[in-house]
């Protein structure tokens, strides 16, 4: 007898799904999906597109289970990654701009987020977020737009109506500024 | 691309923004400069934790079943060449040499071998990164091919893959990226150089890479169309043929 698939470690869920047993086939998008919808939705921002991002996501991952190669990421992270590149390719496929200005600044509010219980919380997750809170609102912007939307450079630029350089040197400083104040605190 | 271009668009690299010759350029510079390559893999991490930040968020009801369906009902199957770590014993999965080198074929296989040759980590930039070329296949004009070794080509086992991009709209190189793993048999250390087989029959050489135990890869711009590419040929500095690839259609989707 082995572990209830509720137990079963995530690398050795995802093994799992070559198996083609459709129990754990449910027990591992049960597990994800709501990372996976949650990246695929604020990327793409409609419903019925992030859904099938969401789809397109746990195809591949069933598709190509063993690639996953656990010194480079956790499973989570794996599976949200593709969906993040699914989300971006779905957007470009749709829209010229790949963020309306009202969603962007519901999203960078959201990742730098910082109330109290953020605040006291110190994984991994939550230091990025203090990081993100502490840079200049354009930087942020700039950051969410790149690291987030996809956008280019270039179309950072466009977006801001500022000079190519000045989105190159926004999206380059909020991302060694978050890095830095990443490094003090694992250091502490 | 010099060191401190590098640093000034290494933080568009990894947050795979960087446009397709750029990236290219990028990459090839990584490729010689383990200073930089070590600077982009910091930056990969604020990437990496930006996505972790985004709210989870529930799925329509029925998502789960239709996505179990489909999965059953997928073209492609999953293949499964080792015994899969099966859930029951998840404290004990089989990670010996064999696995080990079937995931590094698997990895080139869906074709992230982009991501492996950058030699960085952070999957954020090792997918958005590779996403100009499709992510996790490659696409109707990227050529792929098994490195057959030709003390091996008898029993039909890789010692590796070559992926051949086309130069982007823009009119940059191309790219060739390849992972290579000659196995138990055949360890070898030290620089390896690339040739690519025109369809004439000429050769180009692309380069040189170290190997490590046999293992290794690397990704270059190249100079060559894709369209007139017929193979490549690894050769270690004795001159040995280690192994050879003849292009064909791709056969990953």
């Amino acid at each position: 007898m082995g572990l209830p698939l509720e137990r079963v470690p995530d690398e050795a869920l995802l093994s799992g799904l070559a198996t083609g047993d459709p129990e754990i086939a449910v027990a591992f998008v049960r597990r994800f999906q709501r990372s996976v919808y949650g990246v695929a939705v604020a990327v793409v921002g409609d419903p019925r597109l992030a859904e099938d991002v969401a789809q397109q996501t746990f195809e591949r991952a069933w598709r190509h289970a063993q690639v996953y190669d656990g010194r480079r990421g956790s499973v989570r992270a794996w599976l949200t990654a593709i969906a993040h590149n699914l989300a971006i390719d779905a957007v470009r496929a749709r829209r010229a701009v790949p963020v309306a200005p009202e969603d962007l600044e519901t999203l960078v509010g959201i990742v730098s987020e910082t109330p109290e219980r953020h605040a006291l919380a110190d994984d991994a997750a939550e230091r990025v977020r203090r990081a993100v809170a502490a840079l200049p609102r354009e930087q942020a912007r700039a950051l969410v737009m790149a690291g987030i939307y996809g956008m280019t450079a270039r179309e950072v630029a466009a977006f801001e109506g500022i000079p190519l350089g000045t989105a190159k040197t926004r999206i380059r400083a909020g991302t060694i500024k978050v890095r830095a104040l990443l490094e003090r605190e694992e250091t502490r | 691309m010099d060191c401190e271009r590098l640093r000034e668009e290494g933080a568009e690299l990894a947050l795979g923004i960087l446009p397709a010759r750029e990236r290219a350029e990028a990459v090839a510079h990584l490729d010689r400069c383990p200073d930089c390559r070590a600077y982009v893999e910091r930056l990969t991490a604020v990437g990496d934790g930006l996505l972790a930040l985004l709210p989870g968020a529930e799925p329509p009801v029925g998502f789960e079943s239709r996505v179990v369906r489909a999965m059953a009902t997928a073209p492609t199957a999953p293949t499964a060449p080792t015994a899969p770590t099966a859930p029951a014993a998840p404290a004990a999965p089989a990670v010996g040499r064999h696995r080990t080198r079937w995931r590094r074929f698997r990895l080139a296989a869906a074709g992230v071998a982009a991501a492996l040759a950058f030699g960085f980590g952070g999957w954020a930039v090792g997918t958005v990164v590779e996403g100009a070329p499709p992510v996790v296949a490659p696409g109707p004009h990227v050529l792929e091919a098994a490195l057959i070794s030709p003390e091996r080509a008898g029993d039909g086992r890789e010692v590796g893959r070559i992926y051949a991009h086309p130069a982007d709209a823009e009119g940059g190189n191309g790219w060739v990226y390849m992972s290579v793993d000659l196995g138990d048999v055949r360890a070898v250390d030290g620089p390896v150089r690339c040739l690519l087989l025109r369809a004439d029959g000429s050769t180009v050489p692309l380069g040189s890479f170290p190997l490590r135990a046999g293992y290794g890869y690397w990704g270059a711009p190249s100079p060559v169309d894709p369209g007139t590419l017929s193979g490549a040929r690894l050769v270690a500095a004795n001159g040995t043929v280690l192994a050879t690839a003849h292009f064909t259609t791709p056969e990953v989707n």
